[in-house]
């Protein structure tokens, strides 16, 4: 029992490492890609200043321009470091290669969450770091305090396997429409505007915020994001029950979902 | 005691596909109604294979050899008949399967591509739980059969294919499979490379007993390792039987391509031998072999005229698939 539990630990493990070094192989590509990170930075930092410039406000919804600066800066670690597997998914059955990934024994949604984890380490630190030298010059350092750091780091990893469950359901597609795309693009908009990626949900209507808070593109972005500038107990209770109820509503959908698409599944090529 | 590898009885599948007239007007009008045509692509094929057997599957494009495969591996769920491959039915205990079974597909890498291969052969150790000590020295052994040891350091972006496909066919290998589906291994390899993947493969199969599916278009892979071949086409099985009675009654005849150094000024005949095509400067020529060895007729060739260049093939196998459904 404990020696099975050390294998399928060092097996996902392993996948993980295999993946961490293939992105060292081409580390300037990748911190290329991320140098996008500084550009966006720099046009949330001149748009929002000037936005409490015009407003004359201090604070706006309760956060002040800082924790704004900090609260976009995490919510798009949070996006752009994001485990993008259907992606990969829709390539597997496009070119035939699942023949390979499918085939192999472990669970296939693992293998992808653990292989995409490897990924996701890299470009969430280099988001980061690309990131931080702008934020610290505008906003300074966050003031978040250390009792709450793990809270934080919970709600992040738990949005992190949120989406990876959404993005796993999109995958999954793919099985039977090959490609992935249009689905792709819905979800990231409903990010974009409900998740709080272009605004917080603070800053959204008032008729509009309840229903944004209960839907579930909030709890990948905004939430860890604004727990790291406006860190409240009751917030992080609410937003972690949240969190619960969507992962045991997608994952019986992703159970279900996993059984029908093997079945459905028809592999290109000769 | 007969030990039965695969069992296969009535296997079909067939797949819906979508089908859009051409053109911008075919475009729009697939927008709201789409119409599917059912295809076959294997229809009711029933075999065996045995412990240690080198089956040849062959047949020619979109005959439902991959398709096959893909069931037998568990990928694909059959539309009628059953399968038990070790004993599992693939599609149901495709993951029990996989500790037992290895693939190579030839079109398709599954080594890391900006990583040296020995990290891919790392990842599959532990993948299928092989113990460290024992993946060292299966490892070891793969690495001499295939003799690539100068190349695991090595990027795999960097390597030729032929390098790459004993790479790949030896990470297949690593898990000690009971068998290995081969799905066209060789393809696009020069002559050397084939033959040491033949080479590896069949002293693979005679240390290990390991069973060989393979399927391939290149008759020359077949003749050197299989000794019986089933034919597919077209979904349906029309052929099981050696290799030897397939030789015998169509791999017999050869097919030579000659280039000469100097143009030719009168119609080149030899005994025994058929001239399809004549150029100025080429000849291609049809012989059967047990009428005349082939070097006799390279032998006749050279002795006619200075060549620059000789190729001998195997007629193709679309022609083999055709004569016997002639007969």
């Amino acid at each position: 029992m404990l020696l099975q539990l050390r294998r399928t630990t060092t097996k996902y493990a392993a996948i993980t490492m295999t993946n961490l070094q293939n992105q060292l192989a081409y580390v300037w590509e990748a911190l290329n890609r991320a140098v996008f990170i500084v550009l966006i930075m720099f046009v949330f930092i001149q748009l929002w200043t000037a936005v409490y410039e015009s407003q004359g406000a201090t604070e706006i919804a309760g956060l002040s321009l800082a924790a704004t600066i900090w609260y976009f800066l995490i919510a798009e670690v949070m996006e752009l470091g994001k485990i993008r597997h259907d992606e990969r998914i829709s390539e597997e059955v496009k070119d035939g290669s699942v023949a390979y990934t499918l085939t192999r024994p472990y669970n296939y949604l693992a293998y992808h969450f653990f292989n995409g984890l490897g990924e996701t380490a890299v470009k969430m630190t280099l988001i980061f770091l690309l990131g931080l030298p702008l934020v610290v010059y505008y906003a300074g350092w966050p003031t978040i305090q250390p009792q709450h750091a793990l809270p934080v780091l919970l709600v992040a990893a738990l949005a992190m396997l949120l989406d990876f469950f959404v993005f796993s359901i999109i995958g999954l597609l793919a099985f039977v429409t090959e490609d992935t795309f249009s689905f792709r693009l819905i979800y990231q908009k409903l990010v974009f505007i409900l998740g709080g990626l272009m605004l917080p949900l603070d800053f959204l209507p008032g008729w509009l915020q309840p229903l944004a808070r209960v839907l579930p593109f909030n709890l990948t972005t905004y939430a860890p994001a604004k727990l790291f500038v406006a860190f409240t107990w009751a917030q992080f209770w609410q937003i972690l029950a949240l969190q619960a109820i969507w992962l045991t509503i997608f994952g019986l959908v992703l159970l279900r979902q996993y059984q029908w698409a093997t079945r459905q599944l028809a592999v290109n090529g000769g | 005691m007969r030990d039965v590898v695969v069992h296969v009885n009535g296997l079909a599948k067939t797949f819906r596909v979508k089908q859009k007239a051409a053109g911008l007007r075919g475009s729009v009008r697939s927008l709201w109604h789409t119409e599917e045509k059912e295809v076959t692509a294997v229809s009711d094929i029933t075999f065996s294979l045995e412990k240690g057997e080198m089956l040849a599957f062959i047949g020619p494009n979109g005959a439902g050899k991959s398709t096959t495969i893909k069931m037998l591996t568990g990928i694909l769920y059959p539309s009628a008949g059953q399968a038990s491959v070790l004993g599992y039915t693939p599609w149901k205990d495709r993951r029990k399967l996989g500790y037992h079974v290895g693939s190579v597909f030839g079109q398709k890498p599954q080594l890391w591509y900006h990583l040296p291969a020995e990290d891919t052969f790392r990842l599959f150790a532990r993948i299928y739980e092989l113990d460290m000590g024992e993946f060292q020295k299966r490892r070891d052994f793969l690495v001499e059969s295939f003799q690539i040891a100068d190349l695991l350091q090595t990027p795999v972006r960097k390597l030729s294919l032929g390098q790459r496909m004993k790479c790949e066919i030896a990470a297949s290998l690593l898990h000690r499979p009971r068998i290995i589906f081969l799905d066209e291994p060789t393809i696009g390899l020069d002559v050397v490379a084939k033959q040491q993947i033949r080479d590896a493969i069949r002293y693979l199969n005679e240390q290990e007993q390991t069973t060989i599916f393979l399927t391939s278009h290149d008759a020359g892979d077949i003749e050197s390792l299989c000794k019986r071949v089933v034919i597919i086409n077209h979904g349906r099985l029309i052929y099981d039987n050696s290799t030897s009675a397939l030789k015998r009654q169509y791999l017999r005849r050869k097919i030579i391509d000659v280039r000469f150094a100097e143009p030719l000024t009168a119609p080149f005949v030899l005994p025994c031998v058929e001239t399809l095509k004549q150029g100025t400067y080429g000849v291609k020529l049809e012989f059967d072999g047990r009428e005349i060895p082939v070097e006799t007729v390279v032998q006749q060739i050279m002795a006619a005229q200075s060549c620059q260049d000789i190729t001998i093939a195997d007629p193709p196998l679309e022609e083999i698939i055709r004569e016997i459904y002639k007969k």
